[in-house]
């Protein structure tokens, strides 16, 4: 009895001190131990929680295109069911996914800003943020090289002043203090030469142009109504030369370039147009349609060279495509197709040397090239045998000369040739012994 | 002998009484049902089984140390209530931190308010009862009003905010503001930013810097519309250029300076006055350590904005 009063009065005075979560770990502990369970914290034995619950969400996730959300998911399932083999191999595959995804969007929309196609490039930038949350590219794209930039750079030449920067950039060698002020540049102090200085941007109302820039608007409508593109152009340029941001000059420069470039299609001048149509801003109505047309007209022309077996106009017309577009398939695929069958002619006239110079400017990624290199390997080595069987045949014949020539024409073209090589030797020391004998 | 052992019986019994009695009191407890179904995966993520007791904020005080994050708990779950039993996933890291979703992302607008006045609305005021209704109508719509840190975090891709956010600026330094929407802003417990142009302060509509300071104290935030509020982004009338350099270094460096010398904190946005801004002035700005910078626009504004032309939502009457 007097041992329960005992314990009864620790658990009492324990309460005084510590409180509530005195006496429950007091007491848990106690339990703990008596029952050594496992730790709860450990996710093999909790039952409350099944994994196949948040896969489930998880594919649920990546049905919806919500690809991290669905990570995230599977790597609960995954904790949850460490023993499986199946949800590794679908993180691992998942983020695979991402991967491409994220990779492929930003490409893309790389290439919708070369294009200047900004509005189509950030679509594609957030939709790479999207799969892979810590895209720096695609970051460094949405939040610093996507907005106008207040400067321009300019990386000064030997013999420059402050001055002279000033009135190249400005128009005005008197806002020298400008470039000064925004960089660093103490009062008389002048920029090393090599030195990138940043140049703000100032709108045209700080430029004083000696043009009157209202004149030469209503001067360029003018000539816009009369069908003018060229001298619509001329002036245009010569507004914004003072007044980069004057939307109503880039309108019309917009306008003359997209009629200029239309006209030089019709003309055929395939440079010219893409020349004049690159000048056009990209959300220009229908100025990537005429671009399109203009370049389908030439690949065509490419494709008829093709059949006629003109190869070198092939790559000229074909080079030109990409010159204004890199990424165009249709000319890689005309240019390449040109080197292989330029390379079978070859491989026919037997001039296998000239063939692998000419397939050595192919892309190597292609199967035609890939097929026509091996094919002129395999072609020599059957030349190679033709010309040994011609040299056996010279030496049953007792005509050493000729034999040594055919088995070295043998190893000029196969060169792993044993056979020829010892052939040649022995043929050679023969022909020393019949000296001697001679 | 027998009556003591019967009394000794009788305190026994009472002892035992009143320890099951206070011992009952510590058959609950707060924390300790979770800890018998809490996982961490990865540090991650935690999951959590609820019991009756449990809110998003009690989880968020628990989980994230901060009861105002409930949110992160809600979004992630796609949940407004708590059900017992519920099992809960406690992202310990900003999951999404750009708000971008399958169909667009997320956007957060910025409600700029100037004067106010007792019955009539104008241009640029509004009533108290208008602007009490209005931030009555936030709070009832679970729009959550955000810091103007908060707001840079997220333009800066740092830090996630809840999807319904929303930040509430006042412009200028009209003592109205104090008077009418200081006691409301409180009552609400709503953060807010005000931009001041220093010339204004203590003049006769004007805020003085007692009250100036007495806002910054009470946690609102005070930013800078610079100097005068002249116009940054022209020349006025037969001004040159080198006046009007001179002037756009006053109006952007002096207000800057004095605010931090008075409030001893950092000043580190600006408004520009009628919201008008051009390239020279955004330079400036950089220049001077400007973070960001709010023009006058009915946009709202995604994580990838410039900062320094983040869009106010103006005429809010």
């Amino acid at each position: 009895m007097k041992k329960l009063f005992n314990i009864y009065l620790l658990l009492i005075v324990l309460f005084f001190f510590t409180g509530c979560t005195g006496v429950r770990g007091f007491l848990g502990t106690i339990a703990d131990k008596l029952s050594k369970k496992p730790s709860t914290k450990e996710p093999g034995h909790t039952k409350a929680l099944p994994a196949s619950y948040y896969l489930e969400k998880a594919l649920e996730y990546e049905k919806n295109d919500e690809l991290q959300t669905a990570l995230f998911y599977m790597q609960i399932a995954g904790t949850l069911n460490p023993d499986s083999t199946k949800i590794p191999e679908k993180i691992a595959s998942l983020k695979s996914t991402i991967d491409h995804k994220a990779r492929q969007h930003f490409t893309t929309g790389v290439e919708f800003c070369k294009k200047r196609r900004f509005k189509d490039a950030r679509k594609q930038f957030l939709t790479t943020l999207r799969y892979a949350p810590n895209h720096k590219g695609a970051l460094d794209y949405l939040k610093n090289r996507l907005h106008p930039k207040e400067y321009l750079n300019y990386k000064v030449k030997e013999n420059d002043t402050l001055k002279d920067i000033s009135k190249k950039f400005y128009k005005d060698s008197s806002k020298d203090f400008l470039i000064a002020y925004f960089n660093n540049l103490k009062t008389g102090e002048e920029p090393v030469s090599g030195t990138i200085l940043e140049l703000p941007l100032l709108g045209s109302e700080f430029n004083r142009p000696p043009i009157n820039i209202p004149f030469e608007l209503i001067k360029a409508e003018n000539l816009l109504k009369e069908k003018r593109y060229r001298e619509v152009l001329d002036v245009s340029e010569k507004i914004l030369e003072y007044d980069r941001l004057n939307k109503k000059a880039s309108d019309l420069k917009n306008v003359s370039c997209y009629q200029i470039g239309m006209e030089l299609s019709r003309q055929e001048k395939y440079p010219e147009v893409m020349e004049m149509f690159k000048k056009v801003s990209p959300e220009y109505q229908g100025v990537e349609e005429a671009i399109q047309q203009a370049t389908n007209k030439e690949l065509f022309k490419a494709k008829n060279l093709l059949k006629q077996k003109q190869y070198e106009q092939v790559f000229a017309v074909a080079g030109k495509i990409l010159d204004y577009d890199k990424s165009n398939k249709a000319a890689k695929d005309l240019i390449n197709t040109s080197f292989c069958k330029q390379g079978k002619n070859l491989i026919i006239r037997k001039n296998y040397t000239e063939a692998l110079n000419v397939l050595s400017r192919a892309d190597p990624q292609y199967d035609c090239v890939k097929k026509t290199i091996s094919d002129v390997y395999k072609a020599k080595k059957k030349q190679a045998e033709v010309h040994y069987l011609n040299g056996v045949k010279h030496f049953l014949n007792e005509e050493l000369q000729s034999a040594i020539k055919e088995w070295e024409k043998a190893l000029a073209l196969n060169p792993e040739h044993k056979k020829a090589k010892i052939n040649i030797n022995n043929a050679r020391s023969l022909l020393e012994k019949l000296e001697k004998v001679k | 002998m027998q009556r003591s052992a019967n009394r000794m019986k009788t305190i026994y019994g009472l002892i035992f009484l009143l320890s099951l009695l206070l011992l009952s009191a510590c058959a609950t407890d707060t924390r300790s049902h979770h800890e018998i179904s809490e996982i961490r995966i990865n540090d991650d993520f935690i999951i959590v089984t609820t019991t009756a007791k449990d809110t998003p904020s009690s989880l968020a005080a628990e989980y994230l140390n901060d009861p105002s994050k409930e949110w992160v708990i809600s979004e992630f779950n796609h949940i407004k209530t708590l059900t017992p039993g519920q099992k809960l996933i406690i992202p310990l890291f900003p999951f999404n931190k750009s708000g971008l979703k399958p169909g667009g992302y997320q956007t957060v607008p910025v409600l700029a308010y100037y004067s106010f006045s007792e019955n009539k609305p104008n241009k640029v005021s509004i009533t108290q009862g208008n602007f009490k209704a209005q931030m009555k109508y936030l709070k009832e719509n679970n729009y959550h009003v955000i810091t103007l840190d908060q707001l840079l975090d997220f333009l800066d891709y740092k830090e996630q905010i809840p999807e319904k956010s929303v930040v509430i600026t006042f412009d200028d330094g009209w003592s109205s503001a104090y008077d009418f929407a200081f006691p409301i802003l409180k009552e609400y417990g709503f953060p807010a930013t005000f931009f001041i142009y220093t010339d204004f302060i203590g003049g006769g509509k004007a805020m003085s810097w007692k009250q100036i300071k007495e806002l910054s104290e009470a946690g609102f935030d005070i930013q800078c519309q610079t100097k005068t509020h002249r116009n940054l982004a022209t020349l006025k009338k037969k001004e040159s250029f080198k006046e009007y350099f001179n002037s756009l270094e006053m109006e952007i460096s002096y207000p800057k300076k004095l605010i931090e010398k008075k409030l001893n904190k950092e000043c580190k946005c600006l408004a520009y006055p009628y919201g008008l801004t051009n390239n020279l002035v955004i330079a400036m700005l950089k220049k001077h350590g400007y973070r960001a910078a709010f023009t006058v626009d009915k946009k709202s504004n995604p994580f990838f904005i410039d900062k320094y032309k983040i869009s106010e939502v103006t005429k809010v009457t």
